[in-house]
């Protein structure tokens, strides 16, 4: 297995205990608003110390290392980008280490590969929600990560707009050849873009597999979560 | 109803106004009433000497402010920890002790049998490193809550994509919440700065000389009269109001250049 995470979190009165592993490959993390999702990604990262588990990434216990030492892209929710600093400067920000030349050389390439070479000058505030989504791939991109998180990098932008950006996605994870965990609410977005799909519930990794597989699922609370009800409610959510 | 209300709001907030603006108003105006004397103060090299001890003192005070105040002010705004509230109580604690009652406080600790003054290679009783220290005493807490605010007002996300991006917390700090709460650090320097320049009560305990500005207009109110005083209370006016605006308009000017969203 490429990712190993077993993590036990106490946040209040919120309780993560979290046994998960995902292949090289697009995985999507699906589950309900408050079953933990952010902060389980927030664990891979880095940014959040378990109370107790591993996290291993590649046959490495990355359990201990700080954010910067891990080598994992992390596209958070709404972006993140830098406010202060363009386009050509957030993309460039984890590549402080490389030679200038060569630098310029990655941003330039991503930039054109992303379809934002033409906003390099701008800064964020300048940008619409699907070129600031861009932005952020390319952000965590350029720095070649082991392994890219997504916490719902759809979630912000309108309905067209997420389609063309649900086919970057493929597009990144295959021509990077990055594996992706992608973590949503959507059962849409893991439909379109997952090679498997695990189910969160309450802190919990409930299922994992194809998604086909899920729906037959004999676990209640995993066919309650995919019921047709809950999908009819998906359905008007985006309509609204 | 609404035509009353507006009215009535109208009327209130200028009372406020008028209270502040009507005597610095007055005091100035006066001024060209009685020409004369408004020009003997300003050419009198001593007065210029007593206004630049305040404004350097207050300057050295506002760098002190900010180099130790920062990193409180990030602890602060970015970690909780048992008795945060205690620390954030003593940051305030100068706000609330009277001025005169704080530089007798430092005279204690700094005067030449204090805990500090008694071992410091340095001077403080009627000397400038008083003055500084009773200025410092009196604006900090305005400087460190300034610079909280803004670094509490930066999205937490944007540090942590900085550390997954390869950079160490203190690159962060640099890279990222620095240079975004730099308006609230200037906006807080450029408040503690002016505190420091209207500092009277703890300074005159501490230091009455070297004078700074306010303890001149006093000694001149209390030897002279109001009429020797008032030259030089609207000079201190004038330049703190020039000094006040250019801060202002600096600080408002980076304002547009970064507001963003």
């Amino acid at each position: 297995m490429f990712l190993r995470v077993r993590a036990e979190k106490k946040l209040g009165n919120f309780r993560l205990n979290a046994n998960f592993e995902m292949d090289r490959g697009y995985c999507v993390l699906l589950g309900p608003t408050g079953a933990g999702k952010s902060v389980f990604l927030e664990i891979i990262a880095g940014i959040i110390r378990p109370d107790r588990g591993e996290v291993k990434l590649n046959g490495a216990d990355i359990t201990s290392l700080p954010p910067e030492k891990r080598g994992v892209g992390f596209v958070p929710q709404d972006y993140a980008l830098f406010p202060h600093l363009n386009v050509y400067k957030n993309i460039g920000y984890g590549l402080r280490r490389v030679e200038k030349l060569e630098r310029d050389k990655r941003v330039k390439e991503i930039a054109e590969k992303l379809g934002i070479a033409h906003l390099l000058d701008r800064k964020p505030a300048r940008l619409s929600g699907g070129e600031r989504q861009r932005v952020a791939l390319a952000r965590a991109l350029v720095i070649q990560p082991k392994l890219l998180l997504l916490d719902e990098p759809l979630s912000a932008v309108d309905l067209r707009t997420k389609g063309v950006l649900m086919e970057m996605l493929k597009f990144v994870q295959k021509d990077f050849e990055v594996p992706v965990l992608h973590v949503t609410h959507d059962l849409m977005e893991a439909a379109l873009l997952a090679d498997e799909v695990a189910v969160m519930l309450n802190g919990k990794i409930i299922e994992k597999g194809k998604l086909k597989d899920l729906f037959r699922s004999k676990n209640e609370e995993v066919s309650d979560f995919l019921s047709a009800r809950n999908l009819l409610l998906k359905v008007s959510e985006i309509l609204d | 109803m609404r035509l009353v209300f507006s009215a009535v709001l109208a009327a209130l907030s200028s009372v406020i106004l008028l209270f502040i603006l009507l005597p610095i108003a007055t005091t100035v105006t006066l001024q060209f009433f009685n020409f004369d004397e408004f020009l003997k103060a300003a050419s009198d090299p001593a007065v210029w000497r007593v206004i630049l001890t305040t404004y350097y003192a207050a300057l050295i005070s506002t760098l002190i402010a900010v180099v130790f105040g920062t990193p409180l002010a990030y602890i602060l705004a970015r970690y909780s920890f048992p008795g945060k509230g205690l620390v954030e109580g003593i940051v305030d604690l100068p706000v609330v002790i009277p001025h005169t009652v704080a530089g007798i406080a430092l005279l204690i600790v700094f005067g030449s049998n204090g805990i500090i003054g008694n071992f410091s290679p340095v001077r403080f009783v009627d000397a400038l490193p008083g003055i500084v220290v009773a200025m410092l005493f009196v604006s900090v807490p305005i400087y460190v809550n300034q610079a909280k605010e803004g670094f509490a007002s930066i999205d937490v996300r944007l540090e942590h994509v900085a550390r997954t991006l390869g950079s160490s917390p203190s690159r962060v700090f640099i890279t990222v919440s620095l240079p975004l709460s730099i308006r609230h650090i200037l906006a807080g320097a450029i408040m503690s700065w002016a505190r420091g320049i209207s500092e009277f009560g703890a300074v005159v305990v501490i230091a009455y000389y070297p004078m700074i500005a306010p303890t001149l207009i006093y000694e001149r109110y209390l030897s002279q009269g109001l009429s020797a005083a008032m030259p030089v209370a609207a000079i201190l006016i004038v330049l703190s109001l020039a000094v006040f605006v250019a801060l202002r308009i600096l600080v408002g000017r980076e304002d547009v250049s970064e507001s963003q969203s």
